[in-house]
């Protein structure tokens, strides 16, 4: 048997590592790309339950109406506030902080005006005391159970895959794969408490 | 360095506080409240591990003290996520906690897993706490409360009945006509069975008459869930299985007193 010259074995050395390295880059792209569908879930989750509350709310604001002489303004406000938020919409290919950012923006600002509408609608006990009311209350107190629960999913899902596609070296396939990362919600003022924590020494 | 130390110590603090909804126990029944007597608590665990076997809908009771800094919707969201109740691939899981009034308000909630939300929606979990349970829990009368909403949930989450016909219709009624017009449909499914190909119905089995048999077993045990034998269940069932990984979305709704 001929022996191999070193050109040879030198050559064969680089075609392997070539070669794991190509395997281990795709395999590292697959996993990418499953994290990154993982993302698209959990915001369709997002949308999901925001489209709720959306759906919500043309039968809260005709209950509403339906009170002699309920405020005017507030309910402009809330509806002000729907169609603002409506028109804010993401593709789920590119979930930017700065797209996160404005959603959220809107979004909040329709918890804000629906927030104002509850408030005021305590003045009005007989409207609060119908059984429609209190059915459209519960579904609203369970929405936002709801929401608050998929946003934080999805920051979770969106952690996992913004520190995947960080990381050192999956970071080039990141680069070559067109990865990017994508942005969280942010806990809104006085919405999310965090437990006080009191100790003296 | 102090700093330091006390940095990462209230960072420990503030985790330990966060995660203090009670660990994965393996009952479904969870008094932590003491709420109920020993026997009270046994049968509503019999009861519940019955309906886990038979339908695979988990639902698990838990009462405590105190609610620990969380809402009562944080929390009972947390033991559902948290346990897994429900299971897997149905998220079937459904949640009960009860704080009962002491230095601070009672509140009652249900939560609802993703799979439970459709038939037990928000507005429904709502009045079942304020129809059936807080006027029971007003005179400290918990088992009574906790029986009564069972006896509405337990046949809406098996997928029996809707709501409305659970609470408000004449339930053994509308049980017998169920079983009667099962009976029906088996019968006549039966003598057409002659004509038709073997494997048209049910894969082609029975053909000596068990799909009756099963048409009247079905019946017998959707009537017995409404007998109202709470209690007095004596089937010897092998104890809870464990939760099946269930997970919530924070649907339900609940009330206070």
């Amino acid at each position: 048997m001929k022996k191999l010259s070193t050109g040879w074995i030198v050559l064969i050395v680089v075609a392997a590592i070539v070669i794991i390295g190509i395997m281990w880059g795709i395999r590292t792209n697959n996993k990418m790309i499953t994290a990154e569908e993982g993302v698209s879930g959990a915001w369709a989750q997002v949308e999901n339950v925001y489209q709720r509350r959306m759906d919500l709310i043309p039968n809260l604001v005709n209950t509403v109406k339906g009170a002699a002489d309920f405020e005017k303004g507030t309910l402009e406000a809330v509806i002000d506030a729907r169609s603002k938020a409506t028109s804010v919409q993401l593709n789920s290919e590119n979930l930017t902080e700065a797209d996160i950012a404005a959603f959220q923006k809107a979004q909040d600002g329709l918890s804000s005006a629906l927030s104002r509408l509850m408030v005021t609608v305590e003045r009005y006990p007989e409207l609060k005391a119908t059984q429609n009311f209190r059915d459209l209350q519960a579904q609203l107190e369970g929405t936002e159970n709801r929401i608050a629960v998929e946003r934080n999913k999805f920051n979770e899902v969106v952690k996992a895959y913004n520190t995947m596609i960080r990381k050192f070296p999956n970071s080039i396939i990141a680069g070559m794969g067109g990865f990017e990362k994508k942005g969280y919600f942010q806990a809104a003022s006085g919405a999310e408490k965090s437990p006080e924590v009191n100790f003296e020494f | 360095m102090r700093k330091a130390i006390l940095l990462t110590l209230s960072v420990f603090l503030s985790f330990s506080v966060f995660a203090n909804v009670p660990k994965k126990t393996n009952t479904l029944v969870n008094d932590y409240a003491n709420l109920f007597s020993q026997e009270q608590r046994m049968a509503l665990e019999r009861h519940l591990v019955a309906f886990d076997d038979s339908t695979s809908n988990q639902i698990v009771i838990v009462t405590t003290p105190s609610l620990d800094g969380y809402t009562i919707q944080e929390y009972a969201y947390q033991v559902g996520e948290q346990w897994g109740v429900g299971q897997k691939e149905h998220n079937n899981g459904l949640v009960i906690v009860i704080k009962p009034k002491n230095e601070t308000k009672g509140e009652a909630f249900i939560a609802t897993g993703y799979g439970l939300e459709g038939a037990l929606p928000d507005a429904v979990c709502k009045e079942i706490v304020d129809l059936e349970m807080i006027p029971h829990f007003r005179d400290n009368n918990y088992f009574a409360g906790v029986v009564a909403a069972l006896k509405i949930i337990m046949p809406v989450a098996a997928g029996e009945y809707s709501y409305k016909e659970a609470r408000y219709n004449d339930v053994p009624m509308a049980a017998l006509i169920i079983v009667l017009m099962l009976v029906v449909v088996f019968l006549i499914s039966y003598s057409q069975k002659g004509k038709s190909d073997k494997n048209d119905f049910r894969g082609g089995r029975g053909s000596d008459g068990t799909d009756i048999l099963t048409a009247l077993w079905l019946g017998s045990m959707v009537s017995r869930n409404h007998g109202g034998s709470f209690g007095s269940f004596s089937s010897g069932s092998g104890g809870f299985g464990g939760f099946g990984g269930g997970s919530f979305g924070g649907g339900g709704a609940g009330g206070s007193w």
